[in-house]
């Protein structure tokens, strides 16, 4: 017998609210806007919070469960086939319950096995790469991917950040709420798009992390560290190479030549570095797919967003290849795709 | 045998009051069985650990909560009578509505179908307590009791007219009935069926019985094959479902629970005593339903078993099973019972467990039978290819078969075996894709007896959407379909989910804007659409409405194809640019006419179909489209060519707003033979149009003589001599293009009155463009013709202004004016808000094309919430000397109708009132015969349709008034009859034929009167 191939059926996505612009961000947090057009080159954001009275609007479980309905309403896939939950995340709402099982009560699924990786922004692929797995095993046919987060949790509307230096500021401009979700099957259905390969790899040892998201519990809630930390420097200098590293590798596994891709899915950092990113990436036969500048750097959401995106295009027999690099502790992640 | 669709359900059991309960008791395991309520008997009285003579040895049984509620004002059933029936009865007649709701079909849109109705029934506990009460035997009592009236109460309410039988095979009766609906379904006696089983436990007889034969489980809990069943212990429950061949519910789109592949009945026959199970017969039935089934038993993944507890009865049900299933011993078949849950609910045991399947079938997982875990080490489960399922089996995708068994003490045993439903039922597609949808906006609409319902059931749905992540769309079509039907009509815009919850909860609890948002419709309802003319165009018109509502975009789409060969470019695309040459005529007058056709198409294809039109001047080319007087490509010829000719004149005309009569400016006019009247729009609204510099003389005599007038904002002068030129050559095309006389009454602003008969030809269009626009003659005559409503179709409202100034009836008593834009920024929500006002006006709308043609699936919503305000029960609790309880029609909650009609009619003419005798004899019979309190009787309640009367109750209120009035000894029942409409009716027919209340000065109310309320006795 051979082993099942994991297709993805249908995608949903969900960005809370109206996109909110460099000049509104700007002005809430009494900074440059052209700054942030110019040394991020993100343009809009969505937030889960109201920007204004700082109240939470949707929760991520919210966030989750509206991309997965949205998936789940596509054609040829039904709830009732749900197997199994994925979902990878940095930010849960609760430790515990994991945020999963709230989106497959919202969703109305019950009696399934559910998992929730704790990731940045390689959570997504490490769904993705669980899911196949699950498929592969032939022990389920059909399951649901989600990846989502709500990065602002961190956004202090509170705060005076008039005169903070650069890389504390990057933190209120880069990121962005969201979340996406895919069906995924045994077999071609609805988008009939095959999951060729899925990268995930821990490369960090010894390393310093490049990004630390702190948690506080009763006994440490008022130490007084910053929630949200990030070496800037290490992460300009390692992530596009690391990105490179991905894309041969990955071509090499599938047996590819770099000329075949049709498109490309980079790191989606901020507007700016995945720009660099990608002309690093040199691959000119490939239309890049990104969407980080619309939507902020909204974590485990953004792979899925640029599928959706890439749905828009592509064509049967097209191939996409597409890559992220967790800088936390150095993940190196990525993932195959093509429309049969 | 072909498959039979389970389409619907609705079920009480112990700890369960509906279905969504009933699953989550089951998935959790939990216990249903409790302490015997005082309100059935004293537990304590009959109870003995030894089990002695007349004694039961458990205190315990599955009861399900309120069972004495019952909502007989829905059905229109008089508190006496219910208070008479069994409240078997009543919780069937209630489950059925539900169910069939739960089927996504409007329960009245069923009355007259041959619709077949099977009820299993095997506890006739009330009749045992009522009917052997011989003094107080009614007519009510009589009709109240019998398994026969349990089937057929519901047929009768719903009005059902397929088969209709009660069953009694004992404990498999219900699943009995569903084997012979589904026969009946076969055999095509009936299109639907209602299969239903009921049980309530009123005495302790069966409890002591249970004892007596030693079967009785002293913690009154069964526990199928478990090594600790030591017996039966007694449950209550009702469930119906709704059944259809699986072709027809696919045919119709319709959501399948699960499908009924086989069943099959026999009996033991002589067998090893009368109630002693029988191995064989059981065997035999299962062989079979599995050969009726054409499955193999090792396709069978599941079973319900029957699983009462008892040593003897577990053992040879397993030994049956065994006989087909001990070949598959790697892969033994899944087993367990409700019993454990909640009890052995003898006649709605066999629905327990078809509406366990069914569920299980659905959720596709079985849940874990409870006291599984300490498996009968005795019955061998596993040689026989059994396992007992001791924790919930999640079925794997793709079709999955199971079985259900269901046996009766009496030998006559039944075997189902379903399957789930085919992967397309699961989840339907969408219906009727092909047809455009979609207005930018849901319309949530629900429909109740009385606001208080209304309140109840808003609430209902509000927490249910408020449960789960739902879809917009599909739910609120849902509502528009099956919460159809009754008086008083609810509907809300909503864009979001969130937005219907928080409206839905607000409407609950504000009566003011439950009265905006809910309305009886007392009239069929007539709507006029009135189309405006030149003067409502602006830049970007209905833009928004383009953007949400692929409806309107579909006709404005198809307005603008028709008009593009006419005009060379896109009139659409103007209109959306914002471009100002709308404002040029050239682009006015065919932009006005392609928005003035896709909203009146729009609304149409929503199911509101105009029965009067009009359109002012330019508006009426539209409406001539509408009628079918002209065809939409003719009509865009023509209005092409009526926009360019006039743009080719010299601009410098102009036309002057003037508020006087249209006799003061002939006068004026007389000697300006570039003048002329343009339009009349009220007796004191009157437009001049013509040439600028006389126009600007007439303009200032009237303002020094103080008359208002407003020169208007037009290229040209429309409607005026100036018009001259281009006539021949309209003319031409208007030949080419004909036109016939409108289908739908037209309201001609060129005539100022209806059409009769006449044509909407060339010389008419041409006629058209220099006459005046006689808007006042035509609305008023339209006005006099009495529509209902009166829907404004342009891009602003501007003529609902002019009707209202127009005069007419007075205020309230006029038409409602419904504005589907209301201006630059109308969305889809005002169109969406215009059909809701239209629906709770009494319009049936097409709701279909409200949604996308994605929305159009099935969305079940919570069933009809019923009133528990009523209770109707046994006034003591069986005792055990023998002491008959008696039926007691309790205080009842005064709940007036908010809606009766205003005091000041009541007040004029009110029968029952202090000086009114016989009206309050009238009043005083008619309470007394149906039950009803004071308060709940008035003038203008109907007999048959309020009241609840039949002919029994009519009988009766003969007699009783004539114990109660004289003169009117010779009247006989058919000479009431005709005159039995209302309560005030039947007191003015009295009154006619020279009725009087003997030596009654009337005082006080009949219930406060002594010598009354003794002849009443009497009676």
């Amino acid at each position: 017998m051979t082993t099942p191939t994991t297709f993805l059926a249908s995608l949903g996505t969900a960005l809370p609210g109206d996109p909110v612009d460099n000049a509104t961000l700007a002005k809430v947090l009494g900074i440059n806007e052209d700054w942030i057009e110019v040394f991020i080159g993100t343009r809009t954001r969505h937030f889960a919070r109201d920007l204004g009275t700082g109240a939470v609007r949707w929760s991520l479980a919210d966030l989750c469960a509206q991309a997965a309905e949205k998936a789940l309403a596509a054609p040829e896939v039904d709830t009732s086939e749900i197997e199994f939950i994925v979902l990878g995340t940095a930010t849960p709402d609760t430790l515990m319950p994991a945020t999963v099982n709230h989106v497959a009560d919202q969703l109305g699924l019950d009696q399934v096995p559910t998992f929730q990786l704790q990731s940045g922004c390689a959570g997504a692929v490490q769904a993705l790469g669980v899911a196949q797995t699950m498929i592969a095993s032939g022990q389920y046919r059909t399951g649901l991917v989600i990846g989502g987060d709500v990065c602002s949790k961190h956004l202090d509307l509170q705060r005076d950040v008039a005169g903070a230096a650069p890389g504390d500021l990057v933190n209120h401009v880069l990121f962005g709420d969201g979340a996406g979700a895919a069906v995924v099957t045994d077999e071609p259905r609805g988008q009939r798009l095959a999951l060729r390969h899925v990268l995930n790899r821990f490369t960090g040892l010894g390393r310093k992390p490049g990004q630390v998201i702190e948690w506080f519990g009763l006994a440490d809630r008022y130490d007084d560290r910053q929630a949200l930390t990030e070496d800037y420097k290490a992460i300009e200098e390692s992530v596009p190479v690391m990105a490179v590293e991905i894309l041969w590798e990955m071509l090499g596994e599938l047996d590819w030549e770099a000329d075949q891709l049709d498109y490309l899915l980079p790191p989606q950092l901020s507007g700016r570095m995945t720009r660099r990113i990608t002309e690093e990436l040199d691959v000119p036969t490939a239309q890049d797919v990104s969407c980080v500048a619309d939507t902020g750097n909204n974590g485990n959401a953004l792979p899925f967003l640029q599928i959706e995106k890439l749905l828009e295009r592509m064509s049967d027999g097209e191939k996409a290849l597409a890559i992220a690099v967790e800088s936390s502790k150095w993940i190196k992640a990525g993932f195959a795709l093509e429309k049969i | 045998m072909e498959p039979i669709a389970i389409v619907g359900i609705d079920c009480r059991f112990p700890g369960a009051p509906d279905t969504g309960a009933y699953w989550d008791l089951l998935m959790r395991g939990a216990d249903g069985v409790g302490k015997v309520p005082r309100q059935r008997w004293d537990a304590e009285e009959f109870h003995s650990a030894a089990g002695d003579e007349g004694h039961a040895n458990t205190t315990e049984g599955g009861f399900i909560a309120d069972p004495d509620a019952f909502d007989n004002e829905f059905f229109t059933i008089s508190p006496r009578e219910a208070a008479a029936m069994d409240p078997q009865q009543r919780l069937l007649l209630q489950s059925a509505w539900r169910a069939v709701e739960d089927a996504g079909i409007p329960p009245r849109t069923l009355a007259g179908t041959r619709t077949g109705v099977f009820v299993g029934i095997m506890g006739n506990e009330w009749a045992q307590l009522h009917l052997t009460d011989y003094a107080n035997v009614t007519a009510q009592v009589g009709s109240g009791n019998g398994y026969c009236m349990t089937a057929n109460r519901i047929s009768y309410h719903l009005d059902l007219k397929g088969p209709s039988l009660a069953v009694d095979t004992a404990c498999s009766s219900s699943l009995v009935a569903a084997h012979l609906a589904a026969n009946a379904l076969l055999a095509e006696e009936c299109d639907h069926a209602l299969v239903g089983g009921v049980n309530l436990a009123l005495t302790p007889a069966l409890s002591i019985f249970y004892t007596q034969a030693g079967l009785s489980a002293p913690d009154g809990r069964c526990k199928p094959f478990s090594a600790e069943a030591n017996g039966i212990g007694r449950g209550e429950g009702v469930g119906v479902v709704v059944l259809r061949r699986l072709r027809d519910a696919i045919a119709d789109g319709q959501r399948v629970y699960a499908v009924i592949r086989g069943t099959a009945v026999n009996q033991d026959g002589r067998s090893n005593g009368l109630t002693a199970p029988n191995r064989w017969a059981q065997q035999e039935v299962l062989a079979a339903a599995y050969r009726r089934a054409g499955v193999e038993p090792s396709d069978v993944v599941f079973t319900e078993a029957h699983g009462t507890g008892t040593a003897l009865g577990d053992m040879m049900e397993v030994k049956a099973l065994g006989h087909h299933h001990a070949g598959r011993a790697a892969r033994p078949m899944a087993l367990g019972s409700v019993k454990g849950n909640l009890g052995h609910t003898e006649g709605a045991a066999g629905i327990a467990g078809l509406i366990k399947v069914a569920l299980s079938l659905h959720h596709r997982v079985v849940p874990a039978s409870r006291f599984a875990a300490k498996e009968s080490k005795q019955l061998k489960l596993r040689d026989h290819g059994l396992r007992l399922l001791k924790a919930p089996l999640r079925l794997p995708a793709g079709p999955t078969v199971a079985g259900l068994s269901s046996f009766g003490m009496g030998g006559t045993n039944a075997h189902a075996v379903l399957e789930s439903a085919p992967a397309h039922t699961a989840r339907p597609e969408p219906a009727n894709t092909a047809a455009p949808g979609g207005i930018g906006a849901a319309v949530f609409t629900l429909t109740a007896p009385n606001a208080d319902a209304l309140r109840r059931n808003l609430l209902a749905q509000a927490d249910a959407a408020a449960a789960r992540r739902v879809p917009l769309g599909p739910l609120a079509r849902w509502s528009n379909r099956v919460k159809a039907g009754h008086r008083h009509r609810f509907a809300t815009v909503a864009t979001d989910i969130a937005e219907l919850v928080a409206g839905l909860r607000e409407s609950a609890a504000d009566p003011e804007l439950l009265a905006r948002l809910s309305a009886r419709p007392a009239e069929r309802p007539r709507s006029a659409f009135l189309f405006t003319g030149q003067g409502s165009q602006y830049p970007r018109m209905t833009a928004v409405l383009y953007e949400q509502s692929p409806l309107y975009r579909h006709f404005l789409d198809e307005a603008d194809a028709a008009l593009l060969p006419h005009t060379g470019k896109s009139v659409r695309d103007l209109i959306l640019a914002g471009d100002d040459a709308v404002h040029s005529t050239q682009w006015t007058q065919p932009a006005l006419f392609a928005v003035g056709y896709a909203l009146g198409r729009t609304l149409t294809e929503l199911g509101v179909r105009p029965e009067m039109l009009l359109g002012h001047s330019v508006g009426e080319f539209a409406a001539a489209v509408l009628a079918r007087a002209l065809p939409l490509d003719g009509a865009a010829r023509l209005i092409a060519a009526r926009g360019a000719l006039m743009q080719e004149l010299p601009e410098g005309g102009g036309m002057l707003a003037v508020r006087t009569t249209r006799a003061d400016l002939e006068a004026r006019i007389e000697r300006e033979p570039l003048v002329g009247i343009a339009a009349v729009n009220g007796p004191t609204a009157t437009v001049l149009s013509g040439d600028l510099e006389p126009l600007a003389e007439i303009g200032a005599e009237l303002e020094a003589e103080g008359v208002t007038s407003r020169t208007l904002q037009v290229s040209h002068a429309f409607h005026s001599p100036l018009m001259r030129p281009v006539l021949d050559r309209f003319a031409e095309i208007a030949e080419q293009v004909g036109g016939g006389v409108p289908e739908i009454p037209l309201y001609s602003t060129v005539r100022g009155r209806v059409l009769d008969g006449e044509a909407m030809d060339a010389a008419y269009w041409v006629e058209h463009i220099g006459a005046p626009v006689l808007f006042g003659d035509a609305a008023g005559a339209l006005l006099a013709d009495g529509p209902t409503h009166l829907v404004e179709i342009g891009p602003q409202p501007v003529l609902s202004g002019m009707v209202r100034r127009l005069g007419g009836p007075a205020a309230g008593a006029g038409p409602v004016h419904v504005l589907p834009v209301r201006g630059p920024d109308s969305a889809g929500r005002d169109l969406a808000e215009a059909l809701a006002e239209l629906y709770r006006g009494g319009v049936e709308p097409d709701w279909d094309a409200v949604y996308a043609p994605e929305e159009r699936v099935p969305h079940p919503l919570p069933p009809y919430a019923f009133s528990t305000d009523h209770r109707y029960w046994s006034r003591n609790p069986v005792r055990s000397q023998g002491t008959v309880a008696e039926p007691t029609i309790p205080a009842l909650v005064a709940h007036g109708e908010p809606e009766t009609a205003p005091a000041a009619v009541l007040t004029l003419d009110r029968p029952g009132g202090p000086a009114d005798p016989v009206g309050q004899a009238v009043l005083g019979a008619v309470r007394m015969v149906g039950g009803y309190t004071d308060a709940e009787v008035g003038p203008h309640d109907r007999l048959y349709e309020d009241l609840g009367f039949d002919s029994v109750m009519i009988m009766e209120l003969k007699n009783r008034l004539e114990a109660r009035l004289t003169g009117i000894g010779t009247v006989t029942v058919q000479d009431l009859l005709p005159r039995l409409s209302s309560v005030g009716d039947l007191v003015a027919f009295l009154r006619e034929i020279g009725a009087a209340a003997p030596g009654s000065a009337g005082t006080g109310d009949v219930a406060e009167n002594p010598a009354l309320m003794e002849e009443e006795r009497t009676a």
